[in-house]
């Protein structure tokens, strides 16, 4: 063998080593040195017999018999159909938003500056596309890390049933007793009526999605605006100078949800972990908003006062009934009642139409 | 013309693939290496291409029907697959099923033929 010869097949023998994966590579590479050599001492060039193995893609997919999937073909459809939707919802909130920014912060009423104005437009489109970006890849990536910790979940549980079943071949006392496959073993199709169709998620997956992004980006649209002549004033309706602290328990929150929905999704019917986990998330969020409404500062507190100095006598009345309590508690026994509502409803449903008997 | 011919060869590779463990196992009671199985089953007629008879053998080792050993002694280290015992069993049962399978296919095709 020249020295080329040995050159081309290092070359050819990496190719093919180099896509496995690593406890497999030097036993490989061995093989293949035995292989090509022996193919050659046949009277072939080497070119001959390169090219008689084919592409080393193709040889080295021969070899990978397991492979790993961050996420595999049983989930793949419904991860790109959600990844469409939460990108785009994401991504058309972020365009409205921005628009309406541009829009407000550019117009003065009673301005003619059109270097301010167009110099706020440029600012618009830019603040408009970072947010874009940054928010469409964190939404990739939250929406990536579900599913493939849905993959590892699914396959750890196939191995777990893996395990059971050869448990039991060693529990029927002899070696070829093979536990025999019977009709019985065969799990129901799931009920009609336990089918979660796409069209419930969607609607669900979309308000959280579109919630987050308004929290996110513009906590500030959430105000009361009072136009008086030639001024308008917007209010916020939340603390913002204390948002650093209660954005991230917002968006904890909303992640929650999303993951429920997620395995709804994915799983597509009622069964007993779309139940657990519907039931894991519900109990959490309402806890994480009563952590947001009565523990952390939410409101505005000077909320009251600005409407004081802006309305002046006809604020007075306001002053005197608004409860911050009270609007805190009438949220949460709206949460309240909603999870329970959607908790029962997937209790109920689970178990009348979702449990294999 | 292209189509069909494309179509002839998938399922002929299909057809082939099904056999691939059988012919393999039947050769390996006595140890061989990997290019010379390649050469005594084109010899009979089964013709396999290496890069797939390579990878074929290691998973026959990993499920435990063949076992392998390196040969350090010769001009250049070569790897020896045999069938273990639990080989020899599957082997005998898969030869089993096959001599019905074939004897049923030759029933099926004379049919046709008639």
């Amino acid at each position: 063998m020249t020295s080329k010869d040995r050159e081309l097949m290092a070359r050819y023998i990496y190719q093919v080593v180099r896509r496995l994966s690593k406890n497999q590579r030097h036993e490989v590479e061995m093989e293949l040195e035995e292989l090509i050599s022996d193919m050659a001492e046949q009277g072939m060039g080497m070119e001959e017999v390169l090219a008689k193995l084919g592409d080393p893609k193709v040889f080295a997919r021969q070899y990978q018999d397991d492979r790993h999937y961050l996420i595999g073909p049983e989930y793949y459809d419904n991860y790109v159909w959600l990844l469409k939707i939460v990108l785009l919802c994401a991504g058309g909130t972020i365009l409205v938003v921005s628009v309406i920014e541009t829009v407000t912060q550019g117009i003065v009423p009673g301005s003619t500056d059109a270097e301010k104005f167009a110099l706020s437009i440029v600012y618009g489109i830019g603040s408009g596309f970072v947010n874009l970006a940054a928010s469409c890849i964190s939404i990739f990536g939250i929406v990536t890390i579900l599913f493939a910790l849905m993959e590892r979940g699914r396959i750890r549980f196939d191995r777990k049933a893996d395990k059971e079943w050869k448990v039991s071949d060693l529990g029927s006392g002899s070696g070829s007793m093979k536990q025999e496959w019977t009709p019985g073993r065969l799990t129901s199709i799931p009920n009609k009526k336990a089918v979660i169709s796409k069209g419930d998620s969607i609607i669900g997956i979309m308000f959280i999605v579109i919630f987050c992004v308004l929290l996110i980006f513009v906590p500030h649209f959430f105000s009361l605006i009072i136009t008086s002549g030639e001024e308008v004033t917007m209010i916020p309706v939340f603390n913002l100078e204390q948002w650093h602290v209660i954005l991230p328990v917002f968006v904890l929150s909303m992640a929650l949800a999303l993951a429920d929905e997620v395995i709804r999704l994915a799983i597509g019917h009622y069964c007993r972990i779309v139940m657990i986990s519907n039931l894991i998330c519900g109990f959490l969020q309402i806890i994480l908003a009563v952590v947001i409404l009565k523990i952390l500062p939410f409101w505005n507190p000077g909320f009251v006062k600005k409407l004081n100095m802006y309305m002046g006598e006809h604020a007075e009345f306001l002053a005197a009934n608004l409860d911050v309590n009270m609007i805190s508690n009438g949220f949460l026994t709206l949460i309240i009642v909603i999870t329970f509502a959607e908790m029962a409803v997937t209790v109920y449903k689970t178990m009348r139409y979702g449990m294999n008997k | 013309m292209g189509q069909e011919k494309e179509l002839l060869d998938s399922l002929l590779m299909e057809l082939r693939r099904g056999t691939l463990v059988l012919s393999v196992l039947s050769q390996m009671s006595t140890a061989k290496y990997g290019y010379s199985l390649v050469q005594s089953l084109e010899e009979k007629g089964i013709s396999i291409d290496p890069n797939t008879l390579y990878p074929l053998m290691r998973r026959l080792e990993k499920q435990g029907l063949l076992e392998s050993q390196w040969d350090t002694g010769g001009s250049k280290p070569r790897k020896y697959y045999r069938r273990t015992l639990y080989g020899d069993e599957i082997y005998h049962e898969l030869k089993k099923q096959w001599e019905q399978i074939s004897q049923g296919m030759e029933k099926l095709l004379k049919e046709g033929e008639e």
